[in-house]
């Protein structure tokens, strides 16, 4: 029996095969086309070697720098700024006893993770409308004057941080909720004998019980600290706003597909990957040995 | 979802706790509410009569009046409907695609008679971490003949290399005795993923399944590049025309609109809100689903650390 498990089976490539050819097509031979960063694209003909032309260009060019620049203002606000809020939202939810209400409150905010950016992009952009959106609306009740939001060079980073947190709050906090239903409730029984107060339980049992999980979401996400988000920010840009909300990921597509150079674009792409590839592994490295829990 | 495991407590609860209790319940039904709110806000602009349209204001939840107008222009317009249909192709053809694709890969991944298990293991986790550029990407399928295609954009993200991942961990569930006893009998691999790994994890089709369906479904960025005939998009790249880029020709200037009486009458703010609300419409229609498979999976997962 155990001479026959250790043949290898060449069937079983075959069902990997279908995977592997996907692989090639979007994965392989993509990367391996990383190498026109060092040339200049030709559609005809043999594109010549440049060296690291592109790169200077990039790297002389201020658009890159405030390009740069914006990805670490967002993501600096949609991960670390916003780290603490589905926390608090799990902790919150977790003192609601009602099962119907708590469910209602799961359901209805775990929803808009299930969304498109296209779509949020459309409901934000009525729900911030100057002329009848419900947020003027609301200022209104308070005796101030509309505000066009989406094209205010300096609330446009707040709406991408509000829209997150709209969209991913409550989605987010799944996990720190599952950790702390399995804080054993004998712990906070044995702490309410002693008369430990609200704030003294949340000091001593639930910040110490969820500190795992708060480190490996943290880690995993500084993984992804150059996305920033592309289909967000594509969504909800607008002329008046690009310079401050244009990032690594629109700038490269821009530069790329609709300015069409090729080998410009490419070297942005390679920039982006070298720093976001060491960013994730260490990233993953630290998580497993903090946590014990990678990546992969 | 989550099981209610909070026994009536036989300690008295200290009135601090109970008032702060009811804050947080208060403040997460606001985040409700506030989640509520634009959607339902969305739902009576597209449903209220157009004449009454204008007194819908951004917190009117209920309809001024009630008419399906804006429903029947699109209904009408042959480019929109064309684009429901597409995407409903995309999404199941998509879909069926990932799942089989995808559970052979993983099948194959968890045998250990698979030959160079660990080259192929370490190739899954470089595609993982290594993001191809987007402008060589485009090229490859230019190359291929895929521009323009439905499948350029439905073969995208065949296989998601974190999917995979975890259908592999609920393989590595099944024990490897049912399988060599298949293999002594003379079973193929595809016969043992058919008729013992599937029956065994149709939790795992079903949650994957619906992540890949939700993927499809929401996807408009490669069809925008990749799609080149109008009548071919998918409905999330018609309504970014249409609502996020506020480009009026591309669905009323294909002339159906104009067919109807009312067109002048008509507000485009509804107009734009009812496409918003046919596209949520499916996603709305299978939540009951995902919050069952997916929902509980990510608990579980959380659980078991």
């Amino acid at each position: 029996m155990h001479s026959l498990s250790k043949k290898k089976d060449w069937g079983l490539v075959l069902l990997l095969a279908p995977a592997l050819i996907y692989f090639l097509v979007y994965h392989i031979i993509p990367i391996l086309g990383m190498s026109m960063a060092f040339q200049d694209y030709r559609i005809i003909g043999k594109s010549p070697f440049v060296g690291l032309k592109h790169f200077r260009i990039l790297f002389s060019s201020p658009a890159f720098f405030q390009v740069l620049r914006n990805t670490l203002i967002i993501s600096f606000m949609k991960i670390i700024l916003y780290f603490p809020l589905p926390i608090i939202f799990a902790l919150m939810l977790n003192e609601v006893r009602s099962g119907f209400i708590r469910k209602f409150i799961q359901s209805t905010t775990y929803l808009p993770h299930f969304l498109s950016w296209v779509v949020i992009a459309g409901i934000w952009i009525a729900f911030l409308s100057p002329t009848n959106g419900g947020f003027n609306q609301l200022r209104g009740f308070f005796g101030l004057p509309p505000h066009d939001y989406m094209t205010d060079k300096s609330a446009i980073r707040w709406v991408l941080f509000a829209s997150e947190a709209w969209r991913s709050m409550g989605w987010d906090s799944i996990i720190y909720l599952a950790a702390l239903i399995a804080i054993s409730p004998s712990l906070y029984e044995s702490a309410d004998l002693d008369g430990a107060s609200t704030l003294q339980k949340m000091r001593f049992i639930t910040l110490p019980e969820l500190l795992p999980t708060m480190v490996t979401v943290f880690i995993l996400n500084m993984g992804f600290f150059l996305n920033a988000g592309f289909d967000q920010v594509f969504n909800m840009m607008n002329d008046s706003v690009i310079s401050v909300i244009d990032i690594l990921d629109t700038y490269v597509y821009r530069i790329g597909l609709v300015n069409m150079q090729y080998s410009f674009s490419t070297a942005a792409s390679l920039f982006k990957g070298v720093i976001g590839l060491m960013l994730i592994v260490s990233a993953h490295c630290g998580s497993k040995k903090i946590t014990g829990k990678g990546l992969w | 979802m989550v099981k209610d495991k909070y026994p009536p407590k036989k300690v008295r609860i200290p009135r601090a706790e109970l008032f702060s209790r009811w804050c947080f319940t208060i403040l997460l039904l606001l985040a409700s509410i506030l989640v509520l709110v634009p959607l339902l806000n969305l739902l009576a602009l597209s449903l209220s009569d157009p004449s009454r349209v204008s007194e819908v204001r951004g917190l009117t939840i209920v309809p001024k009046g009630f008419s399906l107008i804006n429903y029947k222009v699109l209904y009408a317009n042959p480019l929109f409907m064309r684009s429901i249909l597409n995407s409903v192709f995309i999404t199941i053809v998509g879909t069926a695609l990932n799942l089989i694709v995808t559970s052979m890969a993983a099948f194959a991944l968890t045998r250990p008679k698979l030959p160079f298990k660990r080259f192929f293991m370490v190739l899954t986790i470089v595609i993982m971490i290594l993001e191809p550029p987007l402008v060589a990407e485009y090229l490859v399928i230019k190359k291929i003949g895929l521009m323009g295609s439905l499948w350029a954009v439905i073969l995208y993200k065949t296989v998601n290399v974190y999917y995979l991942i975890i259908m592999m961990r609920y393989f590595e569930e099944i024990p490897s005795s049912l399988i060599e006893a298949a293999e002594v009998d003379g079973a193929t691999n595809m016969t043992i993923l058919r008729n013992i790994v599937f029956p065994l994890s149709k939790s795992a089709f079903a949650t994957i399944g619906l992540f890949y369906g939700v993927f499809h479904w929401n996807e408009y960025f490669r069809a925008s590049i990749y799609l080149t005939d109008p009548m071919k998009y998918p409905l999330q790249l018609i309504l970014r025309q249409f609502v996020v880029l506020d480009d009026t020709a591309s669905l009323i200037g294909s002339g159906a609109l104009y067919s109807y009486n009312e067109a002048a009458r008509l507000s485009y703010n509804a107009l734009q809100a009812s496409t918003i609300i046919v596209a949520i419409l499916p996603v709305l229609i299978i939540y009951p689903l995902v919050l069952k498979y997916y929902t509980r999976g990510v608990m579980e997962g959380g659980v078991k650390e």
